[in-house]
């Protein structure tokens, strides 16, 4: 059962998600183009496809399964979706509950995901179930910061925007660790606020 | 920094226009003979919460927190110094304009150094 309040907000927030998200498209297209340039062939895992504004991101011919818990983003995902070279599998699905078996997927990718799962340890502990020991989580996404001023400015910034939209502080490296990942790459992209994560799920975990 | 044109001429705009914003706006509130230190703790305050919505705004063109970032110091601080400016003298609304221009573009040169210092790949002392 998807989170009933999530599912509202970001069912409202679709109207206005590709204005809003525009520039940051624009600015960060480069490096998701690279980031997802690490997709191989084999069960890929997108969570969340939000409007779709990543996908012309992904290299073609792939076989994705993307999922999201706002049945009215996918809706506005769909032309984006038709026009992939390759296949996407669009599913409302809350990443708090993934009707997915243990260990399926050999990739999992994120992009802006973690600023807005309500329980983000408990969302990355749900990734790591579905994905196969020894399978990467490539994560595209905006966090808290370490440093003074900014991680002061983001806390009280988060007071708004965490109305209307994501949090602007999450401590989303932390979060991945919690999760019983092991964090292999992190790529500073604005200050260390904008970044890109790399994690594994150990072997171990079998 | 970017280095693409588009986004250094936006990261100039967003924080020059913000910046210069705030300070004429303190000429709304703060009068000669105000507490100067209320009128820059009142003016610090008031400009990082109106800020955030040209901020947006910017974001929408130029990139969320790229643009949020930067342009709530630049309004923070040019609210800060033209409302202590305002307590202690009348002040020329251009005067304002020139105290938040260079106040904007003083702090994106230093977010630009910050980030230069902050950005890049780690490998160690991750896990």
């Amino acid at each position: 059962m998807a989170d009933p309040a999530t599912r509202k907000k970001w069912d409202k927030a679709a109207a206005t998600f590709d204005f809003m998200s525009g520039g940051g498209e624009k600015r960060w297209f480069p490096f998701k183009t690279r980031l997802f340039g690490h997709m191989q062939p084999g069960k890929i895992l997108f969570a969340a496809l939000g409007t779709g504004l990543d996908i012309p991101a992904f290299p073609p011919g792939m076989s994705i399964t993307a999922i999201d818990i706002s049945p009215e983003m996918l809706q506005r995902a769909q032309p984006r979706i038709d026009k992939y070279p390759g296949k996407i599998n669009a599913e409302n699905v809350d990443i708090h509950n993934m009707p997915y078996p243990d260990n399926h997927f050999d990739q999992v990718f994120t992009s802006c995901t973690f600023c807005s799962v309500p329980d983000p340890v408990a969302g990355l502990r749900s990734l790591n179930r579905v994905l196969r020991p020894g399978g990467a989580l490539y994560m595209f996404e905006h966090t808290g910061s370490d440093y003074f001023p900014f991680k002061y400015m983001l806390d009280l910034m988060t007071l708004i925007t965490s109305k209307i939209g994501p949090d602007m502080n999450r401590t989303t490296v932390a979060n991945v660790k919690a999760a019983g990942f092991e964090v292999t790459e992190v790529n500073n992209l604005f200050l260390d606020v904008v970044k890109t994560i790399k994690a594994i799920k150990p072997l171990g975990n079998l | 920094m970017d280095h693409r044109l588009y986004f250094i001429i936006g990261d100039l705009l967003s924080n020059i226009s913000v910046a210069i914003l705030m300070a004429v706006l303190a000429t709304l509130l703060i009068s000669t003979g105000w507490n100067m230190f209320i009128a820059m703790a009142l003016m610090m305050l008031l400009a990082m919460v109106l800020c955030l919505f040209p901020a947006l705004l910017l974001g929408s063109f130029f990139g969320a927190h790229e643009v949020m970032v930067p342009v709530m110091f630049s309004g923070m601080f040019s609210g800060m110094f033209s409302g202590m400016w305002l307590a202690m003298a009348p002040v020329p609304v251009l005067q304002l304009v020139y105290l938040g221009a260079a106040t904007g573009l003083v702090v994106i040169c230093i977010i630009w150094f910050i980030n230069a210092q902050l950005r890049g790949i780690r490998t160690t002392g991750i896990s």
